[in-house]
């Protein structure tokens, strides 16, 4: 007999325990469920069971199995009806026989709680009333289940093919989400949903983007998460990461964030690297998963994951906001596929490119560019093609553009490993902190003034600092400064003199330093 | 005269206080395009820090540039 099979006819159970019958068992249990009068306080006087067939056999099938493995049975088999049913016949039916009656009992329960939790069944109750209702029968209480469940986890708010409003009241907690939306999705199915569990994803970054490919990653069911973040939750990052709230202020996000993440999905394991990633310790952590997901907030990072990624063959999808834009890539290991470095031969240094003013940003954005993230993890995992060619996606949401440009295999980028790039130098050796530019002409250093002329003129025209030497005209190359000097080097707020501080000393200045806080930080 | 869209982001929309302007220009290549408006606009940022598309397609520089070309520079960015 077939382990779990559908019927239109009634179940016959002699049939059933003489398939299940073995002279090597000394025990059988079985299981049947009754179409019972009455749910949710209304009278019911029939129902109607349909389900997804194909898709539900097999899990029905998967289920019966991992019975017999778990609790080591001879035989154990499960028939549910499908069509009308008339009260008190019976629904469903599980039969079990082992060696001892222990085993054969656990089996059962498992059995028809795995049944009714993940088998894909729809019941449409007809009330005496006249009036009737589909309810998504999977972790719903069904007709004839005269037992509690409160002593297992399953059964959550089911999901209502049409719109009855006797809600169920579930109060029992579950061991994991309810799959089968995503299950009966022709691409992922029984087999995308098993890829999905064993696969596993390191995500650089709770913040911004990290939070809704946390959320989605582990609701979607994927195995096991490793979470890399070294801030703790300010005030300020809420608006875009509605993932922790105002009481954890303070506290490490990576550790919120897999708290957060296993009240989501149990069944899922987090692992939290409450540091930063870096050239020291990312190859050894990505080692251990599928791919990467990089929401960092920084370009040393993302191309240290980009390194990472290379060195190891792994795929990785990365992702930039700024403002309302937004940028996705998708690195996958394969000769003609380019990498990070492919698209940007020189490493931007952070800093350098945009403003020193903090960038502002709404939180849809990095929500929109995580969510595609989310999505093209999914898709890694679950083995189908991520997009039809390699490509830089940039998305203009203030204007609402999405541009798909074609990106190729830099031929002067190699893709062999490579040196992974040192951290920085530590900015506290960088920066010098003056209550007055007084005070810092008096420390012997020569004062130099790097914000673009358009920002001079309009905040400071009367021009504080003598020695105005733009950024732009050091990112262009076009000045000459002597490297014997001790300069300390002022911006508008402190992030571009500091980036080029740590340029200066990389390129053999020994000297030189950034105003700590910039130009505002000082009083005249 | 070529005419060419042209496309901004990031600091360049920024700086430029567009994000998309339509110009008859006689830059022959991506990097003439850009130093025309980089003068113009004031960009800070060098050419080498940036990448240009023509046509959704990423391209080199020096690559020629026609009539009704669409041009998109790009910076890189980081926020997360």
């Amino acid at each position: 007999m077939q382990p779990f099979a559908f019927s239109t006819l009634p179940i016959d159970t002699a049939r059933g325990r003489e398939a299940l019958a073995d002279p090597a068992c000394g025990g059988y249990a079985t299981f049947e469920g009754w179409v019972r009068d009455h749910n949710e306080g209304r009278a019911v006087q029939r129902l109607e069971y349909e389900a997804y067939a194909a898709l539900a056999e097999r899990e029905g099938e998967r289920i019966v199995a991992e019975a017999v493995a778990k609790y080591g049975v001879q035989h154990a088999a499960c028939i549910h009806r499908i069509g009308d049913l008339e009260l008190g016949e019976m629904a469903v039916w599980v039969g079990v026989s082992s060696r001892h009656r222990a085993e054969a009992f656990a089996a059962c329960r498992y059995i028809i709680d795995e049944v009714k939790h993940r088998v894909p069944i729809w019941k449409k109750e007809h009330y005496v009333d006249g009036d009737s209702g589909w309810v998504n029968c999977e972790r719903c209480a069904q007709p004839g289940d005269h037992e509690s469940h409160a002593d297992h986890a399953a059964t959550p708010a089911p999901a209502r093919l049409h719109g009855q409003d006797h809600a169920h009241a579930h109060a029992q907690s579950h061991a994991a989400p309810d799959y089968s939306r995503q299950i009966a999705l022709p691409e992922v199915g029984a087999a995308g949903q098993r890829r999905l569990r064993a696969g596993s994803v390191l995500v650089i970054g709770a913040g911004g983007l990290g939070v809704p490919v946390l959320q989605y990653l582990a609701a979607a069911g994927v195995g096991r998460i490793g979470i890399v973040d070294a801030d703790s939750v300010d005030a300020s990052n809420l608006h875009r990461q509605p993932l922790y709230g105002v009481a954890d202020i303070g506290k490490a996000k990576a550790t919120v964030a897999a708290a957060r993440l296993r009240a989501l999905n149990p069944e899922a394991t987090f692992a939290v690297h409450a540091e930063r990633a870096g050239a020291g310790n990312l190859v050894d952590w990505l080692a251990r998963y599928d791919l990467v997901v990089d929401c960092s907030d920084n370009f040393a990072t993302k191309f240290t994951v980009n390194d990472a990624a290379v060195i190891l063959g792994k795929p990785a999808v990365f992702a930039s906001v700024y403002q309302y834009e937004g940028q996705l890539q998708v690195y996958l290991p394969r000769a003609d596929w380019p990498c990070l470095r492919c698209l940007w031969p020189e490493a931007p240094r952070d800093g350098l490119v945009g403003n020193c003013a903090q960038a502002g940003v709404l939180g849809p954005v990095p929500a929109t560019l995580g969510a595609l993230q989310a999505m093209q993890a999914l898709k890694l995992l679950l083995e189908l093609p991520v997009e039809s060619a390699p490509a830089l996606h940039v998305f203009d949401l203030l204007g609402m553009h999405w541009r798909t440009l074609k990106a190729a295999r830099n031929p002067a980028c190699d893709h062999s490993p490579r040196e992974l790039q040192t951290d920085a130098i530590d900015p506290a050796a960088l920066e010098l902190e003056f209550p007055t530019l007084a005070a810092a002409r008096a420390s012997g250093l020569t004062l130099i003034d790097i914000r673009e002329p358009w920002e001079r003129a309009m905040d400071d025209p009367a021009g504080r600092i003598e020695w105005h030497l733009p950024l732009s005209a050091f990112l262009q190359g076009s000045t000459a400064l002597p490297r014997e000097g001790r300069y300390l080097i002022a911006c508008a707020h402190g992030v571009r003199s500091l980036a080029l501080a740590g340029r200066l000393r990389a390129l053999g200045f020994t000297s030189v330093y950034s105003l700590a806080g910039g130009l505002a930080a000082v009083d005249a | 005269m070529k005419k060419i869209t042209l496309q901004y982001f990031a600091v360049l929309r920024e700086q430029s206080g567009c994000s998309e302007e339509r110009l008859e220009t006689d830059a022959a290549t991506p990097a003439e395009l850009y130093e025309e408006v980089r003068t113009r606009h004031g960009f800070t940022l060098p050419l080498s820090m940036l990448r240009v598309a023509v046509n959704e397609e990423f391209r080199d520089w020096a690559s020629p540039l026609e009539s009704s070309d669409r041009v998109v520079f790009i910076p890189p960015v980081a926020g997360g």
